[in-house]
């Protein structure tokens, strides 16, 4: 959970692996948000977390049809919605 | 806008998402053998070639976006921005093409005419997506071009398009659109344009669920077996070097010189005058010929190296080790450089160019020498041959392990010294796993293998004619090598090695040499200590000297091709440093292996 401005959200570092939900924005890193803006993490767009390193961290994730190696702390800024 | 005109050259860039298929065009194009492979990063550099007099075509490293991001990205962002481009060959991903056209969208706002290429139809296809290329090219404003690059499909058209008329037919297709290039205020609203024209061209026939993508991840990344089968790979890759094809036909071509070709070559100069006899047997066949028999294990290894770096188990790799690496305060994108760095450190060194910071890059390119390269592997075979008969697999998996080990140290150290920062992010595309073509396998293997012949006609091949002179004259003319001038430079050095045990002074001018290049280790042992090194080199080590003389090889100022490129990308300072801190270092770690050796010996 990430509280932001006294809300509680939830992010893709919430959700289990098979798990996926609705892209609802990017927090965190200007550098990193606009690249993973760029590759389609946008508002709306599905994520899905496909499985945890063996050590645990990183995390692939997947969304607009292409697999992603992502830290959890960083995954902890593309917050989501709507867990499908 | 282009004019077509005739005398002038026209340049086309090659610009794309990584790992898109680019370099496989390029080569194609333009006859070349550019580093094709599956992970996203491996051109790192702008590279040229020609498709006639009229055509030039440039490779660029993959860009996903124009916002820059890594030093490697910035070279095809300001490429575009210098106004040398005539025309952009967008090459995008047909399987993936609502993210691809992200960058294309951006491309069309420079301006410049594009022809885009969609690569990987037949990964498309594969997956069940149908495209409607005349839809396709007509909502874009473009001109499409399917292909598919790896088989060499639809190449022929790319090429007749810029060798003929393309020029004035395309110049005329943008024209009309350049009119009415939109501009986005967001990328979700990019995105949203770029669907609204998908959902128009694309149609899915099948919804393929598991691909073998996901079956092979399944269990290559598994959290059990992930690692073991790492080590097992490794394993693997050793055994077919040392085991089953490199060392047996290293032996076949190593008893083909000395019982062979060295027996004629005496009987073909046996009237000849006995300094060049000697010139010939002892300085160049005995100085080139002793590294050149281990061609077979060099292009062994390196075979292996290409089916890793063509199948897409790179990312993976980074992704594993991203936590363990971590611990040096590096991403585990800094894995792939290394792993380069074990065919040769020059490429090593410029694809550290893809990772995200300058702490890492730094970081990452000096540990890079720590990394056992190829070149290093004709010392390890030549001493251990002669002294560790039947284990000379385990002397040098120790010496490669010994090198990471150290790494892993020193990597530490400096986190805590000099490259005190945070963590940055680290995100890599994990690309489709891949059976690699036999062909680029083969070329990208031939490639190295021409790379160490040229080696050793050159650099080796000289230092070792050098040596000999050096070692058969002195000021007063041709003398007893004892009392050349090489003797003289090796005792001047020699004192610093006593403490090593390995002090005598063909050793001292041996590991001198080998700054050059490190096979020249060996040519200059074969020069000095003449032919046969299996039976010479007994004489002068005893094992634990020989292991004390092998770890400084390892560890010791790496060659100057490494030296140049470290300066040209980072500086001479950081250049003398790494010269500097593994001078030292090789010699505190040899100084414990022969010292810590000795003593348990001498208890047991
Ligand atoms: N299935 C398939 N694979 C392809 C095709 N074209 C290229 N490849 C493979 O895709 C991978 C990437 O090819 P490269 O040419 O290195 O790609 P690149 O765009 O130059 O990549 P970077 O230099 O990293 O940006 C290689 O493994 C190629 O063999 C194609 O049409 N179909
Ligand atoms: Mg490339």
């Amino acid at each position: 959970m990430i509280i932001n401005e006294g809300v509680v959200m939830m992010s893709v570092y919430d959700l289990k692996p098979g798990q996926t939900a609705l892209v609802s924005g990017i927090l965190g890193d200007e550098k990193l948000a606009k690249r993973l803006r760029a590759l389609g993490a946008n508002e709306g767009v599905k994520v899905r977390v496909k499985s945890f390193a063996p050590l645990g961290d990183p995390i692939i994730i997947n969304f607009m049809g292409f697999d992603l190696a992502i830290r959890k702390r960083d995954a902890k800024n593309i917050v989501v919605k709507d867990i499908i | 806008m282009v004019v077509a005109d005739s005398k002038r050259m026209i340049t086309a860039a090659l610009i794309g998402n990584p790992n898109v298929g680019k370099t496989t065009l390029f080569n194609l194009l333009t006859g070349l053998n550019q580093h094709v492979g599956n992970w996203p990063g491996v051109t790192v550099e702008k590279k040229e070639g020609f498709i006639n007099d009229n055509v030039k075509i440039v490779d660029l490293p993959g860009i996903y976006a124009m916002d820059t991001y890594s030093n490697e990205e910035k070279i095809s962002k300001s490429f575009l921005e210098s106004g040398d481009v005539d025309f952009i060959l967008n090459i995008v991903d047909a399987s993936n093409l609502h993210r691809n056209l992200y960058l294309t969208m951006q491309l069309k706002e420079f301006n410049i005419p594009i022809i885009l290429i969609l690569n990987m139809v037949d990964v498309a296809e594969k997956k069940g997506i149908k495209i409607d290329y005349e839809n396709l090219s007509q909502l874009l404003g473009v001109m499409v071009v399917p292909i598919v690059a790896s088989k060499g499909k639809g190449v022929d058209k790319i090429e007749e398009l810029l060798s003929n008329g393309i020029f004035s037919k395309a110049n005329h297709d943008n024209d009309i659109h350049y009119q009415n290039v939109v501009h986005f205020k967001s990328e979700a609203e990019t995105y949203k344009y770029i669907e609204g024209i998908l959902s128009q061209c694309l149609t899915y026939t099948s919804e393929n669920t598991f691909t073998i993508t996901e079956r092979l991840d399944k269990i290559l990344i598994n959290k059990f077996l992930a690692y073991p089968i790492f080590i097992a790979i490794i394993y693997l890759i050793f055994q077919f070097t040392f085991s089953w094809v490199g060392q047996p036909l290293a032996d076949l071509l190593d008893s083909f010189v000395n019982d062979w070709f060295v027996p004629h070559i005496n009987i073909l100069l046996s009237g000849a005058n006995g300094w060049f006899k000697s010139l010939i047997v002892d300085g160049i066949i005995g100085g080139v010929g002793s590294v050149i028999v281990f061609l077979p294990v060099i292009l062994a290894l390196f075979l292996c190296i290409s089916f890793l770096e063509d199948s897409g188990y790179m990312a993976r790799v980074a992704f594993l080790m991203d936590k363990i690496i971590r611990k040096m305060g590096l991403s585990g994108k800094a894995f792939i450089p290394l792993i380069i760095g074990f065919g040769c450190n020059v490429p090593g060194v410029m694809s550290t160019r893809t990772l995200e910071s300058e702490k890492d890059r730094k970081m990452t390119a000096l540990l890079l020498p720590l990394m056992s390269c190829n070149a290093r592997l004709p010392i390890y075979l030549v001493i251990a041959g002669a002294l560790f008969k039947g284990h000379e697999a385990v002397v040098v998996a120790s010496l490669y392990a010994l090198g990471v080990i150290v790494a892993f140290f020193i990597g530490i150290l400096f986190k805590n010294t000099i490259f005190k920062k945070d963590d940055e992010p680290f995100i890599i595309e994990l690309p489709e796993y891949k059976l690699p073509e036999l062909k680029s396998l083969a070329l990208h293997t031939w490639e190295k293998g021409k790379g160490f012949l040229r080696k050793a006609g050159t650099i080796i091949f000289s230092v070792s004619i050098i040596v000999w002179l050096l070692s058969n004259f002195n000021f007063s003319g041709m003398t007893e090598i004892d009392k050349s001038f090489i003797a003289g430079i090796g005792r001047f050095i020699s004192p610093v090695f006593i403490p090593l045990g390995f002090a005598s002074w063909q050793n001292s001018v041996s590991l001198l040499t080998g700054i050059m290049a490190k096979e020249v280790v060996v040519g200059t042992m074969g020069v000095i200590y003449g032919g046969n090194l299996t039976k010479i080199l007994p004489t002068v080590f005893t094992p634990i000297s020989a292991i004390s003389f092998l770890v400084f090889v390892l560890l010791y100022t790496p060659c100057i091709s490494l030296i140049a490129t470290m300066k040209k990308e980072y500086g001479s300072k950081m250049a003398m440093f790494s010269v500097a801190y593994q001078l030292v270092l090789a010699w505190l770690v040899s100084f414990i292996v022969y010292n810590g050796g000795s003593l348990i010996l001498r208890i047991f």
